[in-house]
C-alpha cells in the first residue's frame, strides 16, 4: 500500500472528521449572534426589546463586577467556558475512529476493531471449547485484552490461550503492533471450601 | 458508511478551536469579573469609557429624523456578514463530497473496445459479494482522491466472521476483476461491525 492517495484514504477513514462537533460550534455562535442582531434591529426600529435592548444589555455587562449579575451569570459564564474548553479539546485531539489497519499488499483494508474483537473471540471459543460467552475480547488502539471463564474445575491454562489468541492476532496482519494481553477469571470457590 | 469524500478537515478543526477559544475568553472574563475586584475595576472602567464613546458616536452617526443610528446599521451589516460566512462554512460540508465515474479503456481487440464504466465494476463487485452468506451488506462506490480514482469496496459481515477471511474473498474478486478489465485501480476495502451485524444471527453450524 505505497500510493499517496490510499495512505490519504487511510488517515481520514481511521480519524475522526469533526464535522459534527463543528456543526454543534458554529450552530451555537449563529444562535447568538442572531440573537444580537435581533436586538439591534428592534432598536433601530424604535420596537420594544424581546428582553435586554442594546443599551441597557451594555449598561448590564459593564455593571458585572458590581454583583447584580448574581450567582446565575457566574454559573452561566462557567458552562461557556466549559463548553469552549470542549470544542478546544475536540480540535486538537487527534480523534482516533476504533479501527485498525491489515497490511494487504497493494490494498487498503480498514477493519472496525469490533470485526477483529468479535471474531478473535469466536476463535478462541472454537479452540478450547469453551462456550462464547464465556469469552470476552476488548479491541483497542494498542491492546488487545482477551478474559475467558471457564467454569469451576474445568481446566485451562492462560499460556494455552495465549498463544491462541496470538496467533490468531498474527493472522490478521494488523499494521500496528498491538500486545495480547490473555486473563482467566476463575469464579469464586468458597462456597466449595465450607 | 464511509467518509471517503474532501470534507476540509482543516477548517473543521479550526473553526472549533476558534469558536471554543471565544467561549472560554467570554466565560472565563465574566466569571473574572464577577469575582475578583481587580480585574473588576478595569472592566468597569474600561465598559464606561466604551459606553461613553458609543453614546456619543451613536449621537454624530444618527440618521436625521429616526431614532436609528449608522454605527447601529454597522453593527447589524457585521453580524449578518458573519452569519453568512458560518452558514457557508456548514453548507460547504454537505455539498463536499465527490463522486468519481470509473473508466477504464482497454485495448483494441477484433471485436472493438472494451470500456469498463464504475457501475460496471461495483455492480460485478456488489453482486458477487451480495451471494456472500457471510456478508450482510456491501457497497461499492468510487472517488477521486488526489486526482487519483480510488475504488471503496465496504462490508459488513455476519458477526464472529473472521475479518481475513472477507478480505481475501474481496481481495479475490478484485483480482479477479482486474484480469477481466485490465486495470488495476487503488482500492480500499473496509470491513464494519454494526448493529445489522449485532442483530443478525450467527450463521448455524452444521457440525
Amino acid at each position: 500500500m505505497s500510493s499517496p492517495a490510499l495512505t490519504r484514504v487511510v488517515r481520514r477513514e481511521t480519524h475522526s472528521p469533526r464535522t459534527v462537533a463543528m456543526f454543534v460550534a458554529v450552530i451555537l455562535l449563529i444562535l447568538a449572534l442572531a440573537y444580537v442582531g435581533l436586538e439591534i434591529i428592534l432598536y433601530l426600529a424604535a420596537q420594544p426589546a424581546l428582553l435586554l435592548g442594546p443599551g441597557a444589555g451594555l449598561a448590564w455587562v459593564v455593571g458585572l463586577p458590581s454583583g447584580q449579575g448574581g450567582g446565575i451569570a457566574i454559573a452561566g459564564a462557567a458552562v461557556l467556558a466549559l463548553v469552549g474548553l470542549v470544542f478546544i479539546v475536540l480540535a486538537v485531539t487527534p480523534g482516533r475512529l476504533s479501527k485498525q489497519q491489515m497490511t494487504w499488499g497493494d490494498r487498503a483494508v480498514i477493519v472496525d476493531n469490533g470485526v477483529i474483537a468479535a471474531s478473535l473471540a469466536q476463535h478462541v471459543s472454537d479452540e478450547t471449547g469453551l462456550q462464547r460467552d464465556a469469552v470476552v475480547v476488548g479491541v483497542a488502539h494498542r491492546t488487545i485484552d482477551v478474559t475467558v471463564r471457564p467454569g469451576a474445575g474445568i481446566p485451562l491454562e492462560r499460556e494455552d490461550v495465549q498463544s491462541i489468541a496470538d496467533t490468531a492476532v498474527d493472522s490478521y496482519q494488523l499494521s500496528r503492533r498491538v500486545k495480547t494481553r490473555v486473563r482467566v477469571e476463575r469464579p469464586k470457590e468458597s462456597e466449595w471450601d465450607e | 458508511m464511509g467518509r471517503m469524500n474532501n470534507t476540509n478537515r482543516a477548517l473543521n478543526r479550526i473553526l472549533l478551536f476558534v469558536i471554543g477559544l471565544v467561549f472560554l475568553a467570554l466565560g472565563a472574563a465574566v466569571i473574572a469579573v464577577s469575582t475578583w475586584p481587580a480585574a473588576g475595576d478595569i472592566w468597569t472602567s474600561a465598559g464606561e469609557s466604551a459606553d461613553g464613546w458609543l453614546a456619543q458616536t451613536a449621537e454624530t452617526t444618527r440618521i436625521a429624523g429616526t431614532s436609528a443610528t449608522w454605527i447601529g446599521v454597522g453593527a447589524v451589516a457585521a453580524v449578518l456578514i458573519v452569519i453568512v460566512l458560518l452558514i457557508l462554512a456548514l453548507t460547504s460540508v454537505s455539498g463536499r463530497r465527490s463522486k468519481t465515474l470509473l473508466r477504464s479503456s482497454g485495448a483494441q481487440n477484433p471485436l472493438g473496445r472494451v470500456t469498463v464504466t464504475e457501475s460496471f465494476v461495483s455492480d460485478a463487485i456488489k453482486n458477487s459479494l451480495d451471494a456472500d452468506d457471510d456478508l450482510l451488506t456491501t457497497s461499492v462506490t468510487a472517488n477521486t482522491i488526489r486526482k487519483v480514482p480510488v475504488l471503496h469496496v465496504s462490508v459488513t459481515p455476519r458477526q464472529n466472521t473472521s475479518p481475513r477471511q472477507v478480505v481475501e474473498r474481496v481481495d479475490q474478486l478484485l483480482t479477479n476483476l482486474v484480469t477481466l478489465t485490465g486495470q488495476e485501480t487503488a482500492t480500499y476495502v473496509s470491513v464494519h461491525s454494526g448493529l445489522r451485524a449485532k442483530l443478525a444471527h450467527d450463521r448455524s453450524r452444521l457440525s
